[in-house]
């Protein structure tokens, strides 16, 4: 029987948590990972409310009183009162909840609470019987071994799920840009561009195997663009310029373009460029606002980031192109020729065609200064190719999806049986997924 | 949450997005509920048109004890052929809604209470045989009821999961459902002892659940399956019956549907808080073994011999 039954694909993000099952094409649920739990928030803990700063120490070790501690106490059912995503959002602006985002910066900081947002995810919303599905779950990169073995405890001793696969993010977006035409050959090597909503990662990948040392971030992503367009709006002194509003403009309006003057320009031709977005309060009051040169100066901030920032000042391209040449060689020609996009904030138009463009800029400029170095030797060149496709947004979702349909699936999983003999130890190492050898 | 939801929450959440009148897409989807049951969600022909289809792994037991009729007095007008590989199929045109947002709600609740429904057939029968049977025993007296009353109706089995069934049986005073579980983990095991012994328990001793259903437990099948086929008598303690005697007063119309609801959900319900139970004897171990290190933390010596050095390099110990 458990072999007709889908694999579950559990994508959870710092922000979002995307849950459904293997062989779909998008997730079943997308909401965010919190849980709000009886009174004793997150802020309990001695760090401030919103977003707090990372701990110097785990959080175990900073006193016994802290968040966890009050429901050991408790010997009724306290502990099974409590909401996860939308639902805690919910709960939390009431009274006697406190909300919690068991991950931080990708990680599992809150194990407790993870345990029971996973219990919740699956008994409340994907309703399957972990005995009967295999699991395949994300990790960021570079995840740290101790974490994946406490997920395996969790998945295998509480929900005794019947096999486990933990895959790393970015492997999954590499593997989810295959649905793209342009990808001819289904190959594990490239580089990741996963911009969130917090931060932007640069992640080479050879061969199914992250190049942990050459991993870049960027502080720039989904939300400094959405202050960016708020400010924007704010400058000019539009009736309505919150964040929300900011964000739907960010997010209906935004686009790529490919000279920042030129387009200027453009719009003092064409007026008609200038567009009116329409914001409904909830009381009813509905105000226009103009939006304006902001549809293209938002994103841009990707590949000019001076405009925005004043301490962060390179430009996403060359950032990829520092990423690739910190690689090793042999790889780098493979790194260049499949630059994948994945994440809400590579979802503009024309996001990818720039900046393959500026890439190639670069690369064309290195040859040619060699070229000229090495006194009439002519380079073969060097392929730049960006995959953008249509699965972006839940990128490492989809890949999981695409993965854990494929019949030898279960076969690269570790099992309940295998667990049970060998220890948590056994989720150190897992076969690649999808990776040369599988069909 | 303390119990489960009878509806599935996707379904639900899908179809009110779609009815609230958005623009339509395209959907192919499979979603998984408990039991082993599979429902497909997909737009073959337009995308005004939604198909559900659900594969339920006994439906064939589940018709013989009349799901058909159920499932046809719950979603007549909708029901098309079922879709291969599954079983039961209806077609929802968003064109061709209900007006008024109750009835779509009303719609809505039962799409996502397609496995409920489908599940409930054999239940509805053993309360309507219970009915016929509580009517024709009222004739007689204790001893000169005929063979058939007093035994009351055949035992149906559902086996509803690989190892596990459930068995129903319709008296003329009560109705009788007996699960089997099957525990493959020995820790699940004994946390499923202790919970089905409290399920025993908390009716003896606690006065406001006196009208509770009776609930037994044992682990040799019950004598109301005497003679059912295919009873596994494996006595090594993984297969346990789990018995709940239904009365009368639990069988009155206006209570029925929401005990079938409540007792078809009583498995998942079990397995689920097994696994709470364990999440949160977890929150306690990593507790205690915070509080260990804190007080490892501070277990140190208080004068620690430390070696000084001279400015040319030898060492002394401070004295003291």
């Amino acid at each position: 029987m458990a072999s007709q039954t889908p694999a579950v694909v559990m994508d959870n993000g710092t922000g979002y948590s995307k849950l459904g099952f293997a062989g779909n094409d998008s997730p079943s649920f997308v909401f965010p990972t919190a849980i709000a739990t009886k009174a004793g928030a997150g802020s309990a803990a001695g760090s401030g409310p919103g977003r707090p700063p990372v701990a110097n120490k785990p959080s175990f070790l900073a006193g016994g009183a802290g968040a966890s501690s009050h429901l050991s106490g408790k010997r009724g059912t306290e502990d099974l009162d409590f909401f996860i995503g939308d639902e805690a959002l919910a709960a939390a602006n009431g009274p006697g909840y406190g909300i919690n985002y068991p991950i931080r910066h990708g990680q599992i900081e809150n194990w407790d609470h993870m345990e029971r947002f996973w219990s919740n995810s699956i008994f409340k919303y994907l309703r399957v019987e972990p005995e009967d599905h295999y699991f395949l779950l994300t990790e960021p990169p570079l995840n740290p071994p101790e974490n994946r073995e406490n997920t395996a405890e969790i998945m295998f001793e509480s929900f005794n799920c019947a096999g486990l696969y933990i895959a790393v993010q970015a492997v999954l977006a590499l593997a989810a840009s295959w649905t793209s035409s342009k990808v001819t050959d289904r190959s594990l090597t490239g580089t990741v561009i996963d911009s969130g909503d917090g931060v932007t990662h640069v992640i080479p990948v050879a061969e199914g195997y992250v190049i942990g040392s050459s991993i870049k971030s960027i502080p720039i992503a989904g939300r400094d663009i959405t202050y960016f367009v708020q400010s924007l709006l704010r400058d000019r002194g539009e009736p309505d310029s919150s964040l929300k509003t900011a964000e739907k403009v960010k997010e209906e309006y935004c686009y790529v373009s490919p000279d920042i003057v030129k387009e200027f320009a453009r719009y003092d031709r064409e007026p008609d460029r200038f567009l009116k977005h329409t914001v409904t309060a909830p009381n009813g009051r509905s105000v226009s606002i103009d939006v304006g040169y902001e549809r293209f100066l938002a994103p841009e901030i990707f590949f000019n980031p001076e405009i925005y920032s004043s301490d962060f000042l390179t430009p996403l391209p060359n950032v990829v192109d520092g990423v690739i040449q910190s690689s090793p060689i042999d790889v780098r020609r493979g790194l260049y020729k499949n630059i994948v996009l994945s994440g809400g904030s590579t979802l503009y138009k024309d996001f990818g065609r720039r900046l393959q463009r500026d890439i190639r800029h670069l690369v064309d400029a290195r040859i040619r200064a060699s070229e000229a170095r090495s006194g009439g030797a002519r380079s073969g060149g060097l392929d730049v190719a960006v995959v953008t496709h249509k699965r972006q947004r839940h990128g490492p979702w989809f890949g999981g999806s695409l993965l854990g349909q494929t019949p030898e699936f279960r076969s690269y999983c570790h099992t309940k049986a295998e667990y049970d003999e060998i220890g948590p130890s056994i989720v150190r190492r897992f076969a690649l997924l999808g990776g040369p050898g599988s069909s | 949450m303390l119990l489960l939801d009878y509806h599935n929450v996707l379904i639900h959440s899908l179809l009110t997005e779609r009815f609230s009148g958005s623009t339509p897409v395209s959907i192919d989807q499979i979603v998984s509920d408990f039991d082993g049951v599979t429902f497909h969600l997909s737009t073959p022909e337009s995308k005004t048109k939604i198909l559900i289809s659900i594969q339920v792994k006994c439906f064939r037991e589940l018709v013989q004890y009349g799901a058909q009729q159920v499932l046809e007095r719950e979603y007549g007008p909708y029901i098309v052929d079922p879709e291969p590989g599954y079983d039961f199929s209806v077609l929802i045109d968003l064109e061709n809604l209900p007006a008024e947002q109750e009835a779509k709600d009303d719609l809505i609740m039962r799409l996502a209470l397609m496995k409920r429904n489908a599940m409930a057939a054999p239940f509805e029968r053993a309360f309507d045989e219970f009915a016929k049977l509580s009517e024709e025993a009222s004739r007689y007296t204790t001893e000169s009821a005929p063979q058939g009353v007093k035994e009351g109706g055949e035992v149906m089995a559902i086996h509803y999961r690989e190892e596990e069934a459930m068995y129903i049986k319709a008296s003329h005073d009560r109705v009788t459902v007996i699960f089997s579980t099957v525990f493959r983990e020995e820790t699940d095991r004994i946390f499923g002892k202790v919970f089905l012994q409290e399920f025993v328990d908390a009716r003896r001793r606690v006065l406001t659940l006196q009208n509770a259903p009776q609930v037994l437990f044992r682990n040799d099948p019950p004598l109301e399956l005497a003679g059912v086929p295919g009873l596994q008598n494996v006595n090594d303690g993984t297969l346990s019956y789990v018995t709940f005697v239904l009365f009368p007063r639990h069988l009155t119309p206006q209570r029925r549907y929401e005990n079938i609801s409540h007792i078809q959900i009583f498995r998942d319900y079990f397995h689920y808080h097994i696994k709470a139970s364990k999440a949160y004897i977890h929150t306690r171990m990593r507790k205690r073994t915070a509080d260990f290190l804190q007080v490892l933390n501070r277990a140190r010596p208080e004068n620690e011999e430390r070696e000084r050095k001279t400015a040319s390099g030898r060492t002394f110990r401070v004295q003291g």
